[in-house]
């Protein structure tokens, strides 16, 4: 079965008209908008990157930059490959007024003035011209431009898949492959770039037999493959993991074995002027020509080493076109055709005209006299790079052949193959025998191969190893002449001398060559310029091609639109609401961001809160903290070893406030740790920290193989609420049918008792100083118990509380929020957390750390501080002393119950003893607070244990 | 005319006074500013070509809004020798001060950036926390007011940080450094360095012995290799790091934001392209391959600032290595156990904006044998004296 994809449009009978640069064009059927640009005589499409010089069709395969335009405000889109859709509107990039006189083409003309990396030489002296000749740089650099009221609202959507084979290509090679590889028992995606399947045989059939055509027919029906056409697979990452954009879709699939069928890029030829309209390589023109139905009209000159620019000369005449010349660069004619006026042993020299082709210049390869054949068409055919990026992408080692001039893996990557044009087989009956044999070896690694297809795998290998290759290469590039403007890379406008000049300077290396000529650095990330860049490089250099290198190819293989990366993400960004986050609603809370979660963070006056808290009752919704119950014998060895704590003494039905460091002694997070049973703990996280603390178990639980736990993240199976003030157990009692008295529940304990009908997890203990249960009970009833709380809460004005009433309530007590009062460099001494650490238990992790801390004594110290006055000064506001900063403020707010500013602050040891005086600076003045070692409310913990 | 060569190849000579390991713009910077302290016979080994680790694969943001004192200090000194740098060197590096913003999503984030705000203020640096009206302001069309997950509530702006061409800055440093005398032998790879007796005496590399009583390790992704050669272990985990480029446009964006809630940072370069990165992958590795997952995050993210770039394309991804430290502040100066071995590693996330700054004061510190004050408190004996300086709560995207 086949998939076109969405922009597989089917045009009707007529046709489509779009607009391009303001003209009316119109499309035939099935046509591309290159198609329909060339029919209409429109043949500068745009300008290029540095000199503006006009540019038109190329490649016709949407590898070159020459086509692109902006296409409904879509910049640098490539107008070859895609469809017109009715009233398209079409206008060309890089140029003003328009792309027929393009003012900026001055720099054309300029070109002695701005020799490669001239950027670099000029325009910093003096140093305050830079910005201004920066400011006139970004107006004119770049190419498309950015519609910025697009509003994103096309779709993206995103496909995953499995399968065991994925074949990249649907030329030849690929469709024996994925055909191979299917009847031998393996299920195979096809992935191809182009809307129809066969690659080159679909314009350029050559030799091959028709019947080898009828195979795509069988594969397209074929059960056990699926094909993507339009399709082009830009990743193959690590493992097997190929990325394959079809229009607004992204495939990722997973796949056991890749086969690599890319074929090859069709590699230009440098001359003089040879980025001039008129100018195209050999498959472009056959593309337009046996695709799309274009003419050529005027007369045309074809510069080949290779037999497709016969068959190309054969195709052309066939349709009544006139070819004035065939030049070969061999001294032999590598063919013969009737009538073809072949120049053999010649080669061209530049291209003549100024806004298209008027005229060639042909020269003997030997040198000799020059002579102009008029034209308007100068076709090239020398040969194919071969398309290795995905190769390269999936970790292939590639060396460089002499003898096909071309680079060719030598050591595959696991799972990958390659198969085709990109191992040098350009023979359509070797494609044929390789590809089946590829896709035999990836059905092989899959162990589904055979005896039979075994032996045929084995006689394929052999066969082709020993078969002949067609492409008999001159490896010529460039013509010998020393005019400036024969371009090696039209992305850029980097020139043969550019590149000369380059080496000159210094930017010898293949890689730094690049970086500083910009040289394959363009939208065709090297595709047209990688064979000659190399070329030039060894040449000038005067070493081999192999030791030159190549410069590294990365993802994406085709430029991928961010939309498509992105998919429907940027509308899907999770949002973790509670059980009872509607209630919150309803109740008129404002709700804060913590990490993915909601919270309320008032519903009234946080201050009404604040003292329903410590005068009565209220309920605060706590579900989004971390929640983990460990199982198992050795549960107790484990929280002794990842918490600074002891754990074994923690008696059945107790609690403990427990804090985690990690191996610097720094702390990560603090939570609850409740033993419910001999083997069988329940813990808290803070909110924050809850994914960050589960890693951490799972981590030490994997480096602790021989202990017997288990673990269950409880964090969303469970909602939570904090029940306090005075007449928390007033409430409780009336909900539940448990004893909740100080003797059978006192501070700090847990129970498992029923609320509200619900069995519960109740946890008493005091984060906001006041006595209080923590009620933890299945999500689903969340809501209910809830309700059912503040429902028997309202003979005492229960009022729910917001983050920040509990940050008030408790900050009176000097509880620390981790990652608030802390910081990355925070350790549990200077933390002020001394008691918790029990250096001599047996080994925990930042044992070695804390003791050296230890030893040091502390250099700084989480304090709490009083602070007289009105003024509150921000959080993170400097401690300075002698206009140095000393320290910080992590957290202040006026406190009711202190009858005074109070907040927590890191100072220098020297300044953390009780009564000392600190110096806070805020907007400018200097605020005097004092330490103070006392919580500032209820020291003796009265409250909590009442 | 061809123009001037900008470094020469040059045959290994028997003994150097000082060699540099790592041909980036920690090392060349180090050899240009020894040269211009006096110290010409210096040797630059680069195992690859220079720039090739993450001299040429960062993101070429500079700025020096840190936290810590210590920090803002010296990356201001990175920052005032930027500034001068294409003069000094006579090579457009194309500095481009447009200012950079840290953009804030939640409390806790502002709060940071408060803190960062009062403390470079303290320092005497441009940077301040302004509002959304004034973010949108700056960058009309950044999607501040209209919807997204995390709203964004405040932004540090630091009107002097910007981009520069990073590939620019290693060539005029080592140009500058080969005319001051200095050897730049690319292709060089140390296989060993000799200490008998605990001081330096030679290194041992794939082109022959150099005899030498100054060895600076200068080198990223590799900086524990070449230390263990001398038994001397570093605090560091190495990381990758990756970044993306878009096809080129027509500049419209002019500063460099970025936001840690979002993992993702974003400029646009003189050529029209926009440079995106993130936060370093969390696992440990060596690898230099992308990955997809890092691409749809970074797109991802990019479109909640930037709806509109839905249809511009992803041209180019790579990944680069990050040597972590675990107060993301870098190790500089001599190393207590070994004589004439001296460091400059763990760059992190930060590296390329330190570049000239750490140059400088190595190269004053290596000349003199004494330890400048700016570069005292990173000194690796920090971690033994436990003096951490602490940028990582500032850093989570640091960029």
């Amino acid at each position: 079965m086949t998939d076109h994809g969405s922009t597989e449009g089917h045009s009707a009978g007529n046709g489509v008209q779009f607009t391009f640069d303001g003209q009316i064009v119109r499309a035939r059927p099935g046509q591309t908008f290159a198609g329909a640009l060339h029919d209409a005589g429109i043949h500068t499409l745009s300008r290029s990157f540095k000199y503006h010089r006009p540019r038109g069709l190329f490649c016709v395969t949407g590898r070159c930059p020459n086509c692109m335009c902006s296409v409904n405000g879509e910049p640098n889109v490539r107008v070859c490959t895609r469809k017109p859709a009715a009233g398209d509107v079409v206008k060309p990039q890089n140029a003003w007024p328009s792309v027929r006189f393009d003012i900026m083409s001055i720099f054309d003309k300029m070109h002695r003035l701005l020799p490669v990396g001239f950027y670099y030489k000029t325009m910093h002296k003096p140093r305050f011209m830079w910005p201004i000749f920066e400011s006139v740089i970004r107006r004119i650099a770049g190419l498309g431009e950015v519609d910025l009221s697009n509003g994103g609202s096309e779709q993206y959507d995103k496909l995953n898949l499995f399968t065991d084979v994925v074949v990249v290509g649907g030329g030849l090679a690929g469709l024996n492959a994925a055909y191979a590889a299917a009847e031998a028992g393996a299920d195979v995606i096809l992935i191809d770039d182009q809307p129809t399947l066969g690659g080159h045989v679909q314009h350029d059939p050559g030799s091959i037999d028709v019947h080898e055509l009828a195979v795509r027919y069988q594969i397209m029906a074929h059960p056990r493959i699926q094909t993507f056409v339009s399709s082009t697979a830009f990743g193959l990452y690590e493992e097997n993991y190929v990325a394959v954009q079809q229009g607004n879709r992204m495939i990722r699939i997973r796949a056991q074995q890749t086969v690599v069928a890319s074929g090859g890029w069709e590699r230009p030829y440098v001359f003089e002027n040879n980025d001039l309209p008129g100018v195209l390589l050999a498959s472009g023109a056959q593309r337009l020509l046996q695709q799309q139905g274009c003419k050529f009209d005027g007369p045309i000159v074809i510069v080949t080493d290779q037999p497709i620019g016969y068959r190309l000369a054969d195709q052309l005449k066939q349709k009544g076109m006139h070819v004035a010349a065939l030049v070969d660069l061999h001294d032999q004619p590598q063919g013969a055709i009737e009538g073809l006026r072949v120049l053999a042993g010649h080669t061209i020299q530049a291209a003549s005209g100024k806004s298209h082709v008027t005229g060639a210049a042909i020269v003997p390869t030997r040198g000799g006299t020059m002579q102009t054949i008029p034209c308007q068409w100068i076709i090239q055919a020398v040969g194919f790079t071969p398309a290795t990026s995905l190769l390269y992408q999936s970790g292939c080692k590639l060396k460089y052949n002499a003898d096909l001039d071309q680079h060719q893996v030598t050591e595959w990557a696991q799972g990958v193959h390659s198969a085709g044009a990109v191992n040098g087989y350009h023979e359509p009956l070797v494609c044929v025998k390789d590809g089946t044999r590829a896709g035999l070896a990836a059905a092989n690694a899959l162990g589904l191969l055979t005896t039979d297809l075994t032996k045929r795998l084995t006689q394929l290998e052999s066969e082709i190893s020993q078969s002949t290759r067609d492409c008999k290469p001159t490896a010529s590039y460039i013509s010998n002449s020393k005019d400036k403007k024969k371009f090696v890379c039209i992305c850029e406008d980097v020139t043969e001398k550019d590149l000369c000049d380059a080496i000159d300077e210094g930017y010898a290396n293949i890689e730094t060559l690049k970086r500083y000529s910009t040289i394959s650095m363009g939208p065709c990330q090297g595709k047209m310029c990688q064979s000659a860049s190399i070329a030039i490089c060894a040449r000038h250099k005067g070493i081999d091609i192999e030791a030159v290198g190549t410069t590294t190819s990365r993802p994406p293989e085709q430029p991928v639109p961010l939309g498509v990366l992105a998919g429907q993400a940027p509308h899907f960004s999770l949002i973790r609401r509670t059980a009872m986050h509607h209630w919150h609603e309803e109740a008129g809370a404002r709700f804060l961001d913590a990490g993915t979660w909601k919270r309320p963070e008032r519903y009234t006056d946080p201050h009404d809160e604040y003292q329903a808290v410590r005068k009565g009752v209220g309920l605060i919704d706590v579900s989004t903290l971390g929640k983990i119950e460990l199982r198992g014998p050795d549960v107790v060895k484990f929280l002794e070893f990842i918490y600074p704590n002891r754990f074994a003494n923690l008696a059945i039905g107790k609690v403990r406030y427990g804090a985690i460091c990690d191996e610097a002694g720094i702390l990560l997070d603090d939570g609850m740790i409740c033993r419910l049973d001999e083997e069988r703990f329940y813990l808290s996280t803070s909110t924050g920290n809850a994914d960050a603390i589960d890693s951490w178990f799972r981590w030490w639980l994997t480096a602790k193989p021989q202990w017997d736990i288990s673990m269950t993240n409880m964090s969303t199976a469970l909602s939570g609420m904090n029940l306090a003030g005075p007449h928390s157990r007033d409430v409780l009692r009336r909900v539940s049918t448990g004893d909740v008295s100080n003797e059978a529940l006192p501070y700090p304990s847990v129970k498992l008792l029923d609320v509200a009908g619900v069995p519960a997890i109740v946890l008493r203990i005091g984060f906001v100083g006041e006595l209080g249960f923590e009620i933890h009970v299945p999500s689903q009833y969340g809501l209910h118990v809830w309700n059912t709380l503040m429902e028997a809460g309202k003979d005492f004005d229960i009022k729910p509380f917001g983050v920040e009433a509990q940050r008030r309530l408790r900050l009176d007590k000097k509880h620390l929020l981790p990652g608030v009062d802390t910081d990355a460099l925070s350790n549990m001494y200077d933390a002020d957390l001394p008691w918790i650490v029990k250096l001599d238990k047996e080994d925990f992790i930042g044992r070695w750390s804390l003791n050296r801390i230890k030893e040091r004594g502390p250099k700084q110290k989480l304090i709490g501080f009083k602070l007289e006055g009105t003024t509150v000064p921000d959080e993170a506001s400097l401690i300075v002393k002698q206009g140095s900063l000393v320290g910080r403020v992590t957290s202040v707010r006026y406190s009711p119950a202190a009858g005074s500013i109070v907040g927590l602050a890191w100072v220098p040891i020297e300044s953390s003893k009780n009564g000392d005086i600190i110096d806070i600076r805020h907007a400018g003045q200097s605020l005097k607070a004092v330490v103070q070692d006392d919580p500032f409310y209820d020291v003796a913990g009265e409250r909590l244990n009442s | 005319m061809p123009a001037s060569r900008m470094w020469r190849d040059h045959e290994l000579k028997e003994s150097y006074d000082v060699v540099i390991i790592g041909g980036g713009v920690h090392g060349l910077a180090t050899a240009y500013y020894l040269t211009k302290l006096g110290v010409k016979n210096i040797a630059i080994l680069e195992a690859k070509y220079i720039g090739f680790g993450g001299s040429g694969r960062n993101t070429a943001i500079i700025r020096s809004n840190y936290r810590t004192p210590e920090g803002i200090a010296f990356y201001d000194h990175s920052v005032k020798l930027y500034e001068q740098l294409a003069l000094d060197l006579d090579f457009n590096v194309m500095f481009s001060q447009h200012g950079h913003l840290t953009l804030a999503h939640n409390e806790r984030g502002v709060t940071g950036l408060r803190e960062r705000a009062h403390t470079n203020q303290l320092m005497g640096i441009d940077s301040r926390l302004i509002q959304p009206r004034e973010i949108q302001e700056l960058c009309p069309m950044m999607n501040v007011f209209g919807p997204q997950r995390y709203p964004i509530q405040a932004a540090l702006y630091h009107p002097p940080g910007g981009i520069i061409r990073h590939d620019a800055v290693v060539w005029a440093y080592a140009r500058g450094a080969d005319r001051g005398g200095a050897h730049v032998h690319q292709l060089t790879e140390v296989n060993d360095i000799e200490t008998p007796n605990g001081a330096v005496s030679a290194v041992v590399t794939n082109r022959g012995r150099i005899k030498t009583g100054i060895v600076l390790n200068a080198t990223a992704g590799y900086a524990s290799t070449i230390c263990d050669m001398v038994n001397i272990p570093l605090a560091l985990e190495t990381h990758p790091l990756q970044a993306f480029v878009s096809e080129a446009l027509k500049p419209w964006l002019h500063h460099v934001i970025v936001s840690s809630t979002l993992h993702i940072y974003i400029s646009q370069s003189d050529r029209g392209e926009l440079v995106s990165g993130a936060e370093v992958d969390d696992y440990l590795s060596y690898s230099l391959r992308g990955t997809l997952a890092f691409a749809e995050g970074g797109a991802t993210h990019l479109l909640e600032l930037f709806p509109f770039l839905a249809n511009v394309k992803m041209l180019r991804q790579w990944a680069g290595l990050c040597d972590m430290t675990p107060d993301y502040s870098p190790i500089m100066g001599p190393v207590d156990e070994i004589k004439g071995f001296y460091i400059t590693v763990g760059w992190g996330t930060y590296g390329f904006k330190a570049g000239p700054a750490s140059g400088h004061l190595m190269a004053q510190c290596i000349q003199s044998g004494k330890t400048p004050k700016m570069l005292e408190p990173f000194l690796n004996s920090r971690f033994l004296r436990d003096q951490l300086v602490g940028e990582k709560a500032a850093a989570s995207v640091s960029h």
